[in-house]
């Protein structure tokens, strides 16, 4: 039964030879098929050492002339961009794998054996499949960002549960060093966390936005608890309101989860991000009392980095030029804030001086502009 | 090697039979971000893990303690071999944290020979830990910087997914031998956290192919269980494994079998996933 299905299998790999060399089979192997390359391994080297083949998808035939198992590899740096394990003592095997320009190492045989080169030189095949978005591409990015929304909302959630304690045990100082640990990493996964608006408004409500201000029984949440310890020096009240934000953080986390993210989302959040605190937070200031603020935008640059990092992936064989122009702007506005960090930390928000202020808003609008213009460019049809 | 050899070939028809009978997905889905993000989670719990208890086991080679550095070398490393499926994103440290010595020249007195296995050999070969705490120093440090590497890396989807195939395909290809820990014979700790770790890829992706591969993930359900109550048979009260001499004939048989099915099968979610 399995080898009539082999055979039948067999029958019409022939018959489709040609449907097949045009299918897309990453680093499977491709028995039969013609190579662009051999290269035989022999107990102490590859023969050739040195190759050099044009970008796009490359077939090598691998050849054992050793007298024991190998494998062979292209390495790119650490990682291993192709492989087959396991070829044994007189046999040949044919690899095939997408290339990008660049210089490659191949292993060959043992360990202890000097490594071939493999350069791979430009061209149009390998420069189209660089520039074309698709979603494959945003896969690991994305995943990558979840592992973020998972790891910091989880960060966010154990700080508040610290601060929860503190205010439980009564110790001010404590509560205070707590509260403003706990921010962090809310600041960090802020981009999309503020989206979810019923939550943000029991987790992060300013007074200045509500009819009562400070008084007004809907200002709850980390700036409520703020008011208590820095304006009013005192921990009365707060325990209640500790309890709540544990409570909405951790719904917080378990929609985080649960929201889908695709490409578009991905790169608008941190445009977005830079332009709110770059129109609000940095004129007005967001922690009235605290005035930690700096502190803060560390962390909200973080958040905005981490998603900036991710989508440069995509971008940089698309627009080499935005991609590094996004990556100075990132790597400026880290300057000018670590520009105003002193030997005892950042200055409280109050004493930044108006200039400086200006400084900051140019450095994040400067962000997002370029943001904005990389949108529709990894935008995918 | 000629078994592997045409059981290769007859695995390459398969996969290219499968694309043309059009069961393979285009493109890949939006579905996948969730597994893959839950995957690099499991990874890296692993790694901090390994980062406990490498500094307890180097501690003790380090301290001249034979006897409890024997006892820590397997449980050690099973979070190590939890994470091998995707080992390719990290090769510099997989070559040197866990080489056999017959990947060198000169064998167990090659200069080169570094890692679990150089450390496995001192202990067990030589009974002693004479000369080990170099080799120990350098394998705390090797498990600190793969720790941290883990934390920055976008891990590759097609490496991810493909990865429970490439490393079934190793243990059929080369580990069911007991070449790995040869020194030790702890080689069934090893095989049961290569299984899991293999498993957990295969458990997260299960729910985006089980409506329409039905058969395939009943198949495949089966071979995991066939595999882990073969090891079952082997398990010690302490939670640990009897060593590998232990292993029937038949019982090898059947994980070599097992293993290999598993090997291609499993090789097939890629292209079911659209990332062929």
């Amino acid at each position: 039964m399995k080898i009539a299905m082999i055979a039948a299998a067999a029958l019409a790999v022939a018959g489709l030879g040609t449907f097949y060399a045009a299918t897309r089979q990453n680093q499977q192997a491709t028995q039969g098929q013609t190579s662009d390359r051999t290269v035989s391994i022999s107990a102490t080297a590859c023969e050739p050492n040195e190759i050099t083949v044009p970008g796009g998808r490359r077939s090598f035939e691998i050849v054992n002339n050793s007298d024991r198992p190998i494998e062979w590899e292209i390495l790119n740096g650490v990682l291993v961009v192709a492989e087959r394990e396991n070829i044994a003592p007189g046999f040949r095997v044919t690899l095939a794998a997408q290339l990008q320009p660049g210089e490659y190492q191949m292993t060959c045989g043992l360990l202890s054996n000097p490594r071939g080169t493999l350069t791979v030189t430009a061209s149009d095949e390998a420069a189209a499949e660089a520039s074309e978005v698709t979603l494959r591409k945003f896969l690991g990015p994305l995943s990558e960002y979840r592992v973020y929304l998972i790891l910091q909302g989880k960060a966010a959630l154990t700080a508040a549960e610290a601060l929860q304690g503190a205010i439980a045990s009564g110790n001010l100082d404590e509560a205070r060093a707590a509260w403003i640990a706990a921010r962090l990493p809310y600041r960090r996964i802020e981009p999309l966390a503020y989206r979810i608006s019923d939550i943000e408004n029991n987790i992060d409500p300013r007074a200045a936005y509500l009819e009562g201000r400070e008084a007004d029984p809907a200002f709850i949440g980390y700036h409520r608890i703020e008011y208590g310890l820095f304006d009013q020096n005192s921990l009365d009240g707060l325990a209640p309101v500790a309890d709540r934000l544990v409570a909405d953080l951790t719904l917080l986390q378990d929609r985080l989860k649960a929201m889908p993210l695709d490409p578009a989302l991905l790169a608008s959040l941190p445009g977005d991000m830079a332009t709110q605190i770059a129109e609000g937070q940095i004129p007005q200031g967001e922690n009235a009392y605290a005035r930690n603020d700096l502190y803060e935008l560390e962390a909200s640059l973080d958040g905005i980095g981490k998603l900036t990092d991710l989508l440069r992936g995509v971008l940089a064989p698309v627009d080499p030029a935005l991609e590094q122009e996004i990556g100075k702007d990132l790597d400026d506005l880290r300057a000018q804030l670590a520009g105003l960090k002193g030997p005892e930390g950042y200055p409280p928000y109050d004493q930044v001086s108006d200039a400086q202020k200006t400084a900051l808003t140019e450095g994040l609008t400067r962000l997002s502009a370029a943001l904005g213009r990389m949108q529709p460019l990894i935008g995918m049809n | 090697m000629v078994g592997n050899f045409l059981r290769s070939s007859a695995l390459a028809i398969v996969l290219a039979s499968g694309t043309a009978g059009g069961a393979f997905a285009a493109d890949p889905s939006l579905d996948l971000v969730a597994p893959l993000a839950e995957y690099k989670i499991y990874v890296a719990e692993n790694t901090a893990k390994l980062v406990e208890d490498t500094k307890a086991f180097t501690d003790a080679v380090k301290a001249g303690d034979v006897e409890k550095a024997k006892s820590l070398f397997a449980p050690t490393r099973t979070s190590y071999e939890k994470i091998e499926p995707i080992a390719e994103l990290f090769s510099d440290l997989d070559v040197s944290m866990d080489a056999r010595a017959d990947d060198y020249e000169k064998a167990e007195e090659d200069p080169a020979f570094t890692g679990f296995h150089r450390i496995e050999y001192g202990l067990w070969e030589k009974n002693s830990t004479e000369g080990l705490a170099e080799y120990a120093d350098r394998l705390m440090s090797d498990v600190t910087t793969l720790n941290q590497r883990i934390t920055d890396l976008t891990f590759p989807p097609e490496v991810v997914v493909g990865g429970a195939a490439v490393l079934m395909e190793e243990v059929a290809a080369t580990k069911i031998s007991g070449e790995e820990d040869r020194y030790s014979r702890t080689d069934l700790w090893d095989f049961d956290a290569n299984f899991a770790g293999a498993q957990k890829i295969y458990e997260l992706l299960r729910p985006l192919i089980a409506e329409n591969e039905a058969e395939f993930v009943t198949k495949v359900d089966g071979n995991f269980k066939d595999v882990a109550d073969v090891l079952g048979k082997y398990r010690t009260p302490e939670g640990g494994f009897v060593s590998y001499e232990e292993l029937s004939d038949a019982d090898r048989n059947v994980l070599s079998t097992k293993v290999n099915t598993l090997a291609e099968d499993l090789s097939t979610l890629r292209g079911k996933l659209g990332l062929g």
